[in-house]
């Protein structure tokens, strides 16, 4: 479970560290679990209904950062984000 | 006065009327920091450079008589909180070189103001943890005893307060990470209510829970910071368009008259005894100021700290999923095959060991089969503990609780993570209904560490709460650490 858990997350652990993971994850599911005990439902209206849609914000153009500024904490090369080659 | 009696008043005073310049003031916290740091380790960034050009400026409009109430005052920040053109790390290796090009919403409204930056303090990683010690970068200790955590995860700014290395600082509170660390350090920390200060430029862990609060020697100074920071901003689709009242304006008035509740569970077992009885003491005492104790009951408190994990953590996964070694942030040096190593490989080398636990058991909870028996529960057990809030505030006006169930223990006792969850069984609660709630301390163990308590407030009544805490803190001698 925790190797799946671990992929989904986009992580990876060494052999020994999976195991550790495992441990503490069981103890921290069992914690988890106390929710179980109590008999609630979730309403999402009462969540949701004071949203209020006139205060959301104009769907216009506005100025955004510069690219050069967006770009100055990556690998980039031309003002463009640099990954791996994925097509062949 | 000394540096060290000093509170952001006093600071005002004797900057308006040149008895001090912003240089000088900033000049004495940075001669605290060579001085103690190097053993407190409570900043990760120094910005000394920086500050004294910030004074100099702030020092030609003190000239000039046209000061705001912070011009001139110097500020740590918590390192989670984005400065343009200053590291930003999270305490996180993955954001280790991170320079944010912008200005966090908070941060634009104290430069508008021409304070003074000291530094970027340090955090558990990604604020996920309340004692520092998840931090990649400075391990912070208390100020009272070297031998113990400063709490967390605002333990940087908590520690750099009490040590007298800066007069006020900004932490960031998603389940008690401003409230815990003032206790634990002896010093005052205010959570605002949720949506009171914008989150834009925060560092994202859990969105519906992180608040921007302050850190300071006392109820008034973080008044006078919340006054500085609070309101609405375009940015933050969640920040509220109430009104920022002037939330030291209250302080002074009677607390005749004012009724405070107890919640029984608060102060039951699991709690330590001498952390009861010094919170029960400080009730006697608003008690003979005039207030009226009132006992109650939260019984979902049995289950806030699942509901406040399983929510927290839900968020966080998919808040973190934005680290992927491209746009910003650590990049493996490994050479890769493909996109989906890169991620990989980037995320494992840059994330500490408790943050990835938190992101897997977020994506556990939110994994199909899972949702409904832990995220959907945990969100109906949010509504139960508003609604028991709710119930509460109908026959009171603030909430006593304790801020933590111990005081600060040795870093050693970190490394079970259940029992350092179970541990933040006082805080979490308020963080789950977006209340505001402020921890000042109101007494020392036989050990002589701080035991803090905390005043719990209606939605965007921080004025009560401040006022409140003002009231005991003036018939309080703090005890200073040894430094």
């Amino acid at each position: 479970m925790v190797k799946y858990l671990a992929d989904l997350s986009k992580l990876e652990f060494s052999e020994q560290k999976l195991e550790e993971t495992a441990g503490q994850m069981t103890d921290i599911i069992n914690l988890m679990d106390t929710v179980k005990e109590i008999d609630v439902t979730y309403d999402a209206y009462k969540d949701n209904h004071d949203v209020f849609l006139p205060e959301l914000r104009c769907d216009s153009v506005v100025p955004s950062m510069a690219t050069d500024k967006i770009v100055s904490n990556a690998v980039s090369s031309d003002n463009c984000f640099v990954v791996p080659k994925v097509v062949e | 006065m000394e540096l060290k009696d000093m509170k952001l008043r006093d600071m005002r005073k004797a900057l308006d009327s040149k008895q001090i310049s912003s240089a000088e003031l900033a000049k004495g916290y940075f001669d605290n920091i060579k001085k103690y740091d190097g053993e407190i380790k409570s900043y990760i960034t120094v910005t000394e450079e920086l500050a004294m050009q910030q004074a100099a400026a702030a020092q030609d409009i003190i000239n000039k008589g046209e000061a705001k109430p912070l011009t001139g005052i110097p500020i740590a920040v918590k390192d989670n909180i984005c400065t343009k053109g200053v590291k930003t790390t999270c305490a996180s290796k993955i954001l280790e070189n991170f320079i944010p090009p912008y200005d966090a919403t908070v941060m634009e409204k104290l430069n508008a103001q021409n304070i003074v930056m000291l530094g970027k303090t340090s955090m558990d990683e990604f604020a996920m943890g309340g004692s520092t010690q998840t931090s990649a970068f400075a391990k912070t200790v208390n100020p009272y005893n070297k031998g113990c955590v400063p709490g967390g995860s605002s333990g940087g700014s908590a520690a750099a307060v009490s040590a007298r290395l800066a007069p006020i600082a900004l932490g960031t509170d998603t389940g008690g990470s401003i409230r815990q660390p003032a206790s634990f350090c002896g010093v005052t920390g205010i959570k605002p209510t949720y949506s009171r200060v914008s989150r834009y430029g925060l560092v994202a862990f859990a969105s519906s829970l992180d608040q921007i609060g302050a850190i300071g020697l006392d109820a008034h100074d973080c008044g006078l910071l919340l006054n500085a920071i609070c309101g609405f901003d375009i940015h933050d689709g969640t920040s509220a368009r109430e009104d920022v009242p002037d939330f030291t304006s209250t302080i002074g008035e009677s607390m005749k008259g004012v009724k405070i509740a107890l919640p029984k569970e608060y102060f039951a077992d699991g709690i330590d005894d001498e952390v009861r009885e010094t919170v029960m003491k400080a009730a006697q005492q608003y008690k003979a100021m005039g207030a009226e104790l009132v006992d109650c009951s939260m019984p979902s408190l049995k289950y806030a700290v699942s509901c406040y994990y399983l929510l927290a953590c839900a968020e966080a996964a998919s808040n973190l999923s934005r680290y992927d070694g491209i746009k910003y942030g650590h990049r493996t040096s490994t050479d890769c095959d493909s996109y989906e190593e890169l991620i990989v490989r980037s995320r494992s080398e840059g994330f500490g060991d408790e943050v990835k636990r938190r992101i897997l058991l977020g994506n556990y909870c939110l994994s199909s089969g899972y949702y409904d028996a832990y995220y959907r529960k945990a969100l109906a057990l949010r509504q139960l503990v508003r609604k028991e809030y709710n119930d509460i505030f109908e026959k009171c006006d603030i909430i006593l609780t304790p801020t933590a169930p111990t005081v600060a223990y040795s870093p050693e006792k970190t490394a079970d993570p259940v029992s350092m969850y179970q541990a933040d069984i006082c805080t979490v609660t308020v963080n789950i209904a977006g209340l505001p709630a402020i921890s000042t301390t109101c007494g020392y163990d036989k050990n002589g560490m701080p035991i803090g308590m905390s005043l719990i407030g209606k939605k965007f009544r921080e004025q009560d709460i401040i006022k409140a805490a003002d009231a005991f803190e003036q018939g309080f001698t703090p005890v200073l650490p040894k430094m």
